[in-house]
């Protein structure tokens, strides 16, 4: 074998060795059972990554299906898995308006709204507005199509005024 | 003695007279074919050294560019590797920031002590490929630097500090003294030594056990709890010791088989 060819050899099998050592650094496995699973999760996120670089990145439909029949059904904790499940990298304003409109719908209460699921759908707008300013959802079922309706909706529930204590309160209806 | 004298020469004489005398059939070799097999020989000759030659020159090419790189990163993988202590499960340690300036330093005084010689690494004159792959063994030598210095300073605490401050004090007058290679070599030897056992025999030994609770562990071992608690000592399954045991002698095996100057590539 020639001198060269072994130098090049070596160098690919150093920069490979020195890949592999960065990144078990990285992904911490805490056995060697746990290797091979690391590695998928990896190759799965370095293959979105090229995707949005190169600009095919597509939401998963059957997650975000399924995400909507969940939505529909008012399971929302299942709704949110599979919408994060169906957009991993957070680029399609669509579900993630559907993420944040399922925080509202959760956090909803006829006597008081839960704050905390509040505070976190008006940080999921933001998200969204980030990503697309004109957005406007298609959804029939949604009376409140755009981010803009959505974050007041967040907003006024979150304030205390005298007209949380109005005890008709009680029969207003969830949007 | 005049007698003694005159037969010894006389027997002289006689050796010569017979010696004078070539008994034996002449053997005529042509020109040509004498010339062939003297060729044929001085040939095969050449060949011989040329091939160990070549032989020895990819040996230590082998050694160089593939074995010495992947010594140096199997110590800078398992240099942050500890096993931890409930369920021996891996805990990947990233180096702290003392640690690449540690390594640095070392790297400086390699150079210093002539223990790598830089026009021996870089030159104008080697090809582009061999500068490439030397700058890799280099990078590899960094890495796992930096990793032994943490495979050997404590985690955290009282320890980490006055471990570092006791490295930065003999790595700070190093770089002042005037040092050969070989002596550098045993110098980080006994250095790196006393930190290991410092740190995997002595502190290990000060840390309690895990798995028992903090009352029963104060009753059973109250000088052990209290150092854990003092020094602020990580507990770590007792498998840390082995590892970087080998971490150690990697790191050293990869700097005695470190050249200080590369061959130059003859094309």
């Amino acid at each position: 074998m020639k001198e060269k060819h072994i130098q090049i050899t070596g160098m690919f099998l150093t920069t490979l060795y020195a890949v592999f050592v960065v990144w078990l650094y990285s992904v911490e496995p805490k056995s060697l059972d746990e290797v091979p699973t690391k590695a998928q999760t990896t190759i799965e996120n370095v293959t979105t990554k090229t995707q949005v670089a190169i600009g095919t990145y597509e939401v998963d439909r059957a997650k975000f299906n399924e995400g909507l029949t969940a939505f529909r059904q008012d399971n929302f904790i299942v709704a949110r898995d599979n919408f994060e499940k169906a957009d991993t990298e957070k680029r399609d304003p669509k579900t993630q308006f559907y993420i944040a409109y399922s925080f509202y719908r959760q956090g909803f209460g006829k006597v008081s709204n839960d704050d905390a699921l509040f505070k976190l759908g008006l940080e999921q707008m933001s998200r969204v507005s980030a990503l697309d300013k004109n957005f406007k959802s298609d959804d029939a079922n949604l009376q409140i199509k755009t981010p803009v309706e959505l974050k007041n909706e967040f907003e006024e529930g979150l304030k205390v005024t005298a007209s949380d204590f109005n005890p008709l309160k009680i029969f207003r209806e969830r949007k | 003695m005049s007698e003694t004298k005159h037969s010894k020469l006389s027997v002289k004489e006689i050796e010569a007279e017979e010696l004078s005398f070539i008994d034996g059939e002449l053997l005529e070799i042509p020109p040509a074919e004498n010339d062939t097999l003297v060729g044929e020989a001085s040939t095969k000759i050449s060949l011989k050294t040329k091939n160990q030659k070549q032989k020895t020159g990819n040996q230590t090419s082998y050694l160089q560019y593939v074995f010495l790189p992947l010594i140096f990163l199997t110590v800078a993988l398992l240099g942050g590797l500890r096993l931890s202590a409930e369920d021996g499960a891996f805990l990947f340690l990233k180096p702290a920031l003392i640690c690449l300036i540690f390594a640095s330093v070392l790297l400086v005084l390699f150079f210093r002590a002539g223990l790598l010689k830089l026009e021996g690494w870089f030159s104008e004159t080697f090809s582009t490929v061999q500068n490439i792959a030397n700058a890799a063994i280099l990078f590899a030598l960094f890495f796992a630097s930096t990793q032994i210095f943490n495979s050997l300073l404590p985690e955290r605490g009282l320890p980490f500090w006055v471990f570092a401050f006791c490295f930065l004090w003999t790595l700070w007058n190093n770089l002042f003294v005037e040092f050969q290679g070989k002596r550098l070599l045993q110098s980080l030897g006994s250095v790196f030594g006393l930190a290991f056992v410092s740190k995997y025999l002595i502190l290990a030994y000060l840390t309690a056990p895990t798995g028992t609770s903090w009352w029963r562990g104060l009753l059973e071992n109250p000088a052990q709890e209290a150092f854990t608690w003092l020094l602020d000592l990580p507990r770590f399954s007792a498998g840390t010791g082995y590892i970087q045991f080998f971490a150690v002698i990697f790191y050293l095996l990869g700097l005695f088989l470190l050249p200080s100057a590369t061959t130059k590539v003859v094309r």
